[in-house]
C-alpha cells in the first residue's frame, strides 16, 4: 500500500454554464501528479484561479475528478469516498465550518458523532483538542461570542476530531491576526511532526516557506514546478541584492563598483541621489555584500547605508508563474 | 495524538448516530435562535389557519355548504373538513421545509463542506433534518387542533388506526417528495421560489381544503401524481370514517409507490446536487 495521498494525471473540467445555457467548459485542474506523504507539510501554491482549491476539494471527496486517479493510502477516492473521509479532514479559512449558535464543545461533539467516534474516546478527545487550540476556558461559550481567531482555532479542532491521518488546509490563517496565525503555524508544524500528512495552500508565502518541506507550484491547473522552497527559489533564479549608499561619490568609486560587478558577470544599478550621495545595487545569486564592501572601502568610499536582501518564495512564485527564466542547475525541479 | 483514525468503521449504527446528532443539533440551534418567537409563531399560525376557515364558513358562507360539496367530500361539516385539511397542510409544509431546506441553509451558513467531508451518510443528515421538522410539525398541529376543537370542529377519528396509518403514510410521502426538492434548492442555490412553488402546488392540487374532484381533469391528474394526495385521502378516511384501511388499501399503495419514486429520483440526484453546491462553496 502506498502511504500518503497520491494523484496521477488528476484533471477537473467544469461544464461551462451561462445562465440556463451551456458555455465553454472550464479546465480547472489539468494532469496533476502530486504526493502528500505522512509526516510532512506539503505546500500547494499558485496565483488566484490556479486550481488549488479545486484540487483540495477533489482530495476531500467534495468533487469528483473528470480524469486521472487519486488514492489515499492506496484507497481510491472516487470508488470508496466514505472510507477516505475517515482518514482525512479539511479546514478552509474562507468558510466557517462550525455552528455559531452552539458552543465549541457542542460543535466538536456533533462532528464527533458524524465521524462515529466512540463516546468515551470522544469526550477525552474534545478536551484534548480544546486544550491544543487554547479554547479550554471558552469551550462552553457559544461560537457567536468567539473572535474570528477563536472560531478559526475551533475549526482546526473540528478538523482533528476524527484524528485524521491527512489534513487539508485551504488558507487556514486567512484574515487572522499575526499572533494567532503564528500559534496556528505552530499547531500545524506539531501535527506534521506527530506523523500526519498536511497539504497547505496559503497566500501568505512566508507561512509556506516556514512550514513546508516540499512545495508544488501550479498555474492554470497545470504543474509548473516542485521542490523545497529553497529549490524553487533557485529554480526561479531569484537573486540576492546588495544596496549601498555612498556619501562621497567619485568617478573612481563608480569604476570600482562597475569592475566588481563585471567580475560577477552582472551590471550594477548606480543612481545619483538628491543629496549628492550615490546608490549602488548589485543583484547576484551569491551573497556578495562582504566583498563589495571591502572593494568600496579600500577604494576610499564612505558608506552610510548597507542593505542585503534575501530572495523569498514570493519572488520565486511570481517569477515561475510568469514563466521566468530557470537556471540550468534548477531544471530538474521544473515540471 | 497521531493520525490513528479512531472511528467505528462502517458500524451499522452510524446512520442512526448521525440522524440523532443532527436532530439534537437542530434543536439546540433553533431553540437558541428563536427561544420565544419559535413557540409564539407556532401558536399564531395554528390559530390563524383555523380562525380564517371559521370566518370563511360563518361570515362569508353563512354557516352552510353547497350540496355538491356534500356529494364530493362525503360530509356536510365543512369546518371539520377544513380543520383536518389545515392541520394536514400545516404538517405537510413544516415537515417539507424541515426536510428540504436545511441543506441549503447549511450551505449558506458555511457548514455544508464540514458535513460533506464527514463520512456520515447524506441520507442521515436529511432524515435528521426531517426528524426535527416532524417534531416542529407535530407541535404546530397539536396547537391547531386545540384551536379547532375550541371553535367547534369535530376532531375525533372514527377509525383511529386508519388515521394513524394515514399520518405515517403522509409523513413518509412528504419526506420522500422533499428529497428531490432539496436537490433543486441546493443545485439552484435558492429556496424561496422552490419552496413556494411546492406549497402553492400542494395547496391547490392535493385536496387540503376542498375535494380534488372540483379540479379540471388534467389538473386533477397532476394532483394524483403527488403521493400526498392519496395519503391525505387515507388520513381523511380514518378521520371521517368513510373508509377503512381495507377499503383504502389502493390509496395506501399508490401513496407509498409514488413516494418511493420521488425518493429514488431524489437520492439519485443528491450526489450531483451536492457536488454542484461544492463547486460554488469556498
Amino acid at each position: 500500500m502506498d502511504a500518503g495521498i497520491r494523484t496521477a494525471g488528476l484533471g477537473m473540467t467544469f461544464p461551462g454554464r451561462r445562465g440556463l445555457h451551456r458555455g465553454a467548459p472550464k479546465v480547472a485542474v489539468d494532469g496533476l501528479d502530486l504526493a502528500i506523504p505522512p509526516g510532512r507539510v506539503t505546500g500547494l501554491l499558485g496565483l488566484n484561479g490556479a486550481g488549488k482549491t479545486t484540487t483540495i476539494k477533489i482530495m476531500a471527496t467534495l468533487l469528483r475528478p473528470t480524469s486521472g486517479t487519486i488514492h489515499v493510502d492506496g484507497i481510491d477516492v472516487v470508488a470508496k469516498p466514505r472510507e477516505v473521509r475517515r482518514r482525512i479532514n479539511l479546514i478552509a479559512g474562507g468558510e466557517r465550518m462550525v455552528y455559531m449558535r452552539m458552543t465549541g464543545r457542542e460543535n466538536l461533539w456533533y462532528f464527533g458523532q458524524l465521524y462515529d467516534v466512540p463516546r468515551t474516546v470522544l469526550r477525552k478527545r474534545i478536551d484534548e483538542l480544546l486544550e491544543l487550540v487554547g479554547l479550554t476556558k471558552d469551550g462552553d461559550t457559544a461560537v457567536e461570542k468567539y473572535s474570528r481567531g477563536m472560531t478559526q482555532r475551533l475549526s482546526i479542532a473540528r478538523g482533528l476530531i476524527n484524528d485524521p491521518a491527512y489534513l487539508l488546509l485551504d488558507e487556514p490563517t486567512l484574515g487572522l491576526d499575526a499572533p494567532i496565525a503564528r500559534d496556528l503555524r505552530k499547531v500545524v508544524a506539531r501535527l506534521a511532526a506527530e506523523g500526519r500528512g498536511v497539504l497547505l495552500t496559503s497566500h501568505y508565502l512566508d507561512e509556506v516557506e516556514e512550514l513546508c518541506d516540499h512545495v508544488y507550484l501550479i498555474s492554470d491547473g497545470k504543474h509548473l514546478a516542485q521542490g523545497s522552497p529553497e529549490e524553487l527559489m533557485a529554480a526561479a533564479g531569484c537573486d540576492r541584492s546588495v544596496r549601498v549608499v555612498i556619501t562621497n561619490p567619485s568617478a573612481p568609486i563608480r569604476a570600482i563598483a562597475t569592475e566588481f560587478a563585471a567580475t560577477l558577470g552582472v551590471t550594477p544599478t548606480i543612481v545619483a541621489g538628491e543629496n549628492g550621495e550615490l546608490e549602488i545595487t548589485i543583484r547576484h545569486a551569491e551573497d556578495v555584500a562582504g566583498p563589495l564592501m571591502s572593494a568600496l572601502v579600500t577604494g576610499g568610499a564612505a558608506i552610510s547605508q548597507l542593505e542585503a536582501l534575501q530572495p523569498n518564495l514570493e519572488d520565486a512564485v511570481l517569477t515561475l508563474a510568469a514563466g521566468g527564466a530557470v537556471p540550468a542547475e534548477a531544471e530538474a525541479v521544473r515540471a | 495524538m497521531r493520525g490513528g483514525v479512531t472511528c467505528n468503521h462502517g458500524r451499522r449504527g452510524d446512520l442512526l448516530n448521525a440522524l440523532v446528532a443532527t436532530f439534537r443539533r437542530s434543536w439546540t440551534v433553533t431553540w437558541r435562535a428563536y427561544p420565544f418567537v419559535f413557540f409564539l409563531a407556532t401558536l399564531m399560525l395554528g390559530g390563524l389557519t383555523v380562525g380564517l376557515a371559521y370566518i370563511a364558513l360563518h361570515v362569508i358562507g353563512g354557516g352552510q355548504v353547497g350540496r355538491d360539496f356534500v356529494d364530493k367530500a362525503g360530509t356536510a361539516d365543512y369546518f371539520s373538513y377544513v380543520a383536518v385539511g389545515a392541520a394536514s397542510f400545516m404538517f405537510t409544509v413544516r415537515l417539507f421545509l424541515g426536510a428540504s431546506r436545511d441543506l441549503l441553509v447549511e450551505q449558506r451558513g458555511g457548514t455544508l463542506g464540514a458535513l460533506l467531508v464527514a463520512p456520515g451518510r447524506r441520507v442521515s443528515y436529511l432524515l435528521g433534518f426531517a426528524a426535527f421538522g416532524l417534531f416542529q410539525a407535530l407541535l404546530e398541529v397539536i396547537v391547531l387542533i386545540v384551536f379547532a376543537i375550541l371553535l367547534g370542529a369535530s376532531m375525533s377519528p372514527v377509525h383511529p388506526f386508519t388515521l394513524l396509518v394515514g399520518v405515517l403514510v403522509l409523513t413518509v410521502s412528504v419526506i420522500c417528495v422533499a428529497v428531490p426538492f432539496a436537490c433543486v434548492m441546493v443545485t439552484a442555490g435558492e429556496a424561496h421560489i422552490t419552496q413556494n412553488t411546492f406549497i402553492y402546488a400542494v395547496a391547490v392540487l392535493c385536496g387540503f381544503t376542498f375535494p380534488i374532484s372540483y379540479l379540471p381533469g388534467p389538473v386533477r391528474l397532476l394532483g394524483e401524481l403527488i403521493p400526498i394526495t392519496p395519503a391525505l385521502e387515507l388520513l381523511r378516511g380514518g378521520m371521517s370514517g368513510h373508509g377503512t384501511l381495507g377499503t383504502m388499501l389502493p390509496q395506501l399503495l399508490i401513496a407509498l409507490g409514488l413516494a418511493f419514486c420521488y425518493a429514488l429520483a431524489g437520492l439519485a440526484w443528491l450526489p450531483h446536487a451536492l457536488r454542484r453546491a461544492m463547486e460554488r462553496t469556498f
